[in-house]
């Protein structure tokens, strides 16, 4: 195969492993139990949050242990914690659009004490700019927040290093799921439902 | 298995454009290319199983050996569990969980989910092309049936079929009402693509990343429920009453490595599927957690399993780099218009051929010497990304930042340079079968998701997987609701896992193995270590 194999510390244990692994094979490869913070293994489920230190780098970054292919002399620990949702609210509750905005501060009364440091940003696995959508969440810009959380894993690690203890991946996603509940209202379904409510449609099954 | 063309000589020969881009001749024998080349007709992979409810049925060899196993458990076991009580116990914390949690609760039922990982940890979070809904003009529910029932080669079950598409647009104004965003024209119509082996433009989808998108959602309308959520909680073991009523499971929570004994009413199963047992040695597009745990335990309990000797291998998961081996390539990109290449250059399948077809053909060129090799050793196709890029410019940004965001981890950009892509096990085609309510046939067993069967005969279409979940997901929640008022169970039993141990002894088979599986082996973890 040609693999170099290299050295990385992971959670404090020197492991020698092929280069060509992600940090959680290299776990796995190096006979170690990992179960925790393991998830779909692609990128988008964000269990497998990781703090990563690089070999003659003093910065520390958080990534997630799947997309995470290991380095020589790299230092890596899994972060494995609950990602508490302290808010609740249910979208039935909103009963008109035009309240939205003033409700959306009595659910997430933090977002606009933002101190703007950008430690959400930062942490940020996927590349989000977080602080930017916590932002035009508390002027009620809610749509293109929302846009910006598109790629978002709910990984936590925004909520994890915000001073006021703004949830921004809360956030984010609830500017997207009010847009949708006010604001997509596509004809070509309501035709449809119209239709099948009529009872239009009939299976022939056979 | 036969020599390839060298990675670096395939690009090249893929850079000069050399090969023909026509579509190729159509395969006049699909059984034949079926036969010869799909995984579920290798040779030595079925054995017929000996005890259990489909006795005497064909069955692939690693499902049965974990089918015909003795349990993780006995009696001794529960002394000092912690108990537990609910009306109704939800496996699985993926979308069909989740959607019949959602359901239940609404209807006053006091739910418990309790899952292996964390709530939303599924193959519901992976999925990307979309969910299947006839909401076009020009298309219809009776069309949707047509196309799920022919590309299943005619062996769905009619009556659930039936529902799946007759709901579908309804599934889809929940969903919204949920909170969940789908890709829209200027004009708000909900955008569609079309899937492999279909006749009309059905899939309706948030970018490539559907899946994500509608998880997000679920989880977070969970969270705001009443249900109560064990998380690091696989089930080793369903309870009976004294009737052989399923009446609740026994759980192992990792985080306390201790059982817990959940008294309920009625138990939805919805663990999902089989991928990690990586079948045939193929990499998975599937979770981690997704070691076929729900059949054993249903099945163990007298369920009754359908088609279990058939599985979807997805025509284009990830080949290179090798750790990315198995991660899904949405077939949106293929109904965008991207081509299949063989190392050659030259097109070999119509690529929206149903995905088993599709699936045969890229192993037929990899086995006769046009597929190509990397210096790892793995093989594959070319997906070519670049031209679909550049015949549409942006459409790779607009419609597949997922892709893109692959391309990046790999130092691979699609846009100028074609994905290498081999069949990847994606999905259990068969599973534990049910009524249009998700009923089992076991009483007070349901069944939904990937862990049931019925739905998508030898083959599933595109976007069927979350529509399923969903539909079903919602209908046996609804129906497990109407229990809650009745008297409760008088007897929480694990008799039946006696029973078993009797059984295999008597077939001769060996209890060495013991199920559900729970986790892959390479993660090097058991829960009685």
């Amino acid at each position: 195969m040609g693999d170099r194999d290299i050295t990385v510390n992971i959670n404090g244990k020197d492991i020698t492993v092929p280069a060509t692994m992600s940090a959680i094979q290299a776990v796995w490869h190096a006979g170690h139990p990992r179960v925790h913070g393991v998830g779909c293994l692609e990128g988008v489920c964000g269990a497998c949050k990781v703090f990563v230190r690089r070999a003659g780098r003093s910065i520390i970054t958080t990534e997630l242990g799947c997309q995470t292919m290991v380095e020589d002399g790299m230092q890596i620990i899994f972060l494995v914690f609950p990602t508490p949702n302290h808010h609740t609210y249910q979208l039935d509750d909103f009963k008109n659009s035009w309240d939205t905005q003033a409700q959306f501060h009595q659910i997430f009364p933090e977002a606009a004490h933002c101190r703007h440091c950008g430690g959400c940003t930062k942490s940020c696995p996927v590349e989000i700019d977080v602080e930017h959508g916590v932002n035009l969440a508390t002027e009620g810009k809610f749509r293109e927040a929302g846009e910006l959380f598109l790629e978002c894993v709910m990984c936590g690690l925004c909520l994890t290093s915000c001073p006021e203890e703004i949830t921004p991946n809360h956030v984010g996603l609830f500017c997207r799921r009010i847009t949708a509940y006010f604001h997509i209202r596509p004809s070509n379904l309501i035709n449809r439902l119209e239709e099948i409510r009529k009872g239009e449609y009939r299976i022939v099954e056979g | 298995m036969s020599e390839g063309i060298p990675r670096k000589m395939a690009l090249q020969n893929y850079f000069k454009g050399k090969g023909s881009r026509a579509l190729p001749p159509e395969e006049v024998d699909i059984a034949n290319l079926l036969e010869e080349y799909h995984p579920d007709y290798y040779e030595d992979t079925l054995v017929t199983l000996q005890t259990g409810p489909n006795k005497g049925e064909r069955c692939h060899k690693d499902l049965a050996a974990i089918l015909q196993a003795d349990a993780l458990i006995d009696d001794t076991d529960l002394a000092g569990a912690f108990v537990h009580e609910t009306d109704l116990l939800v496996i699985g914390g993926g979308g069909a969980g989740c959607a019949a949690a959602l359901a239940a609760a609404e209807n006053g039922a006091r739910v418990i989910l309790s899952t292996k990982l964390r709530l939303g940890d599924s193959n519901t979070v992976m999925a990307e092309g979309g969910i299947q809904a006839s909401i076009e003009s020009g298309d219809t529910p009776m069309m949707h049936y047509e196309d799920t029932l022919k590309s299943g080669h005619f062996r769905g079950e009619s009556r659930l079929i039936a529902a799946l598409v007759m709901d579908g647009p309804e599934v889809i104004r929940w969903l919204i009402q949920k909170g969940m965003q789908f890709d829209q024209n200027p004009f708000g119509d909900l955008l569609t693509r079309r899937a492999g082996g279909t006749s009309h433009d059905r899939v309706v989808y948030c970018r490539d990343y559907t899946g994500l998108e509608m998880m997000r959602v679920l989880r977070e309308a969970v969270r705001n429920g009443k249900t109560e959520v064990l998380e690091y909680s696989p089930v080793v073991e369903l309870l009976t009453n004294e009737t052989g009523h399923c009446a609740g499971a026994v759980i192992f929570s990792l985080d306390r490595a201790a059982y817990l004994l959940i008294k309920a009413r009625s138990v939805i199963m919805a663990t999902g599927g089989i991928g990690r047992l990586h079948l045939n040695g193929f990499p998975t597009s599937n979770h981690f957690g997704a070691t076929a745990d729900g059949l054993v335990l249903a099945y163990r309990l007298g369920a009754r399993l359908k088609d279990i000797d058939s599985f979807q291998y997805h025509p284009t998961g990830m080949a290179y780099p090798a750790s990315m081996a198995g991660s899904l390539i949405t077939e949106g990109v293929r109904s965008a218009g991207a081509h299949l290449l063989n190392g050659l250059g030259n097109r070999f399948i119509d690529e929206l051929k149903q995905r088993d077809c599709v699936t045969a053909a890229i192993l037929r060129e990899c086995a006769e010497g046009r597929g190509i090799v990397t210096d790892g050793g793995n093989r594959g196709v070319w997906l070519d990304t670049p031209t679909l890029e550049r015949e549409n410019p942006g459409i790779l940004e607009r419609r597949f930042p997922k892709l893109l965001q692959r391309g990046k981890i790999c130092n691979i950009d699609p846009a100028g340079e074609p994905m290498l892509v081999y069949p990847t096990l994606h999905y259990q085609n068969g599973g534990v079968e049910i009524d249009e309510n998700g009923s089992t046939t076991v009483p007070g067993l349901y069944a939904v998701g990937e862990v049931s069967g019925g739905i998508h005969g030898r083959n599933r279409i595109m976007g069927n997987a979350l529509l399923e979940i969903i539909c079903f997901g919602r209908r046996a929640g609804n129906k497990a609701s109407e229990t809650i008022h009745g008297r409760g169970h008088k007897k929480f039993t694990i008799e039946h896992t006696k029973n078993l141990s009797r059984e295999l002894t008597n077939a001769g088979l060996s209890m060495e193995i013991k199920s559900p599986t729970l986790f892959p082996d390479y993660a090097n973890f058991g829960i009685k270590q």
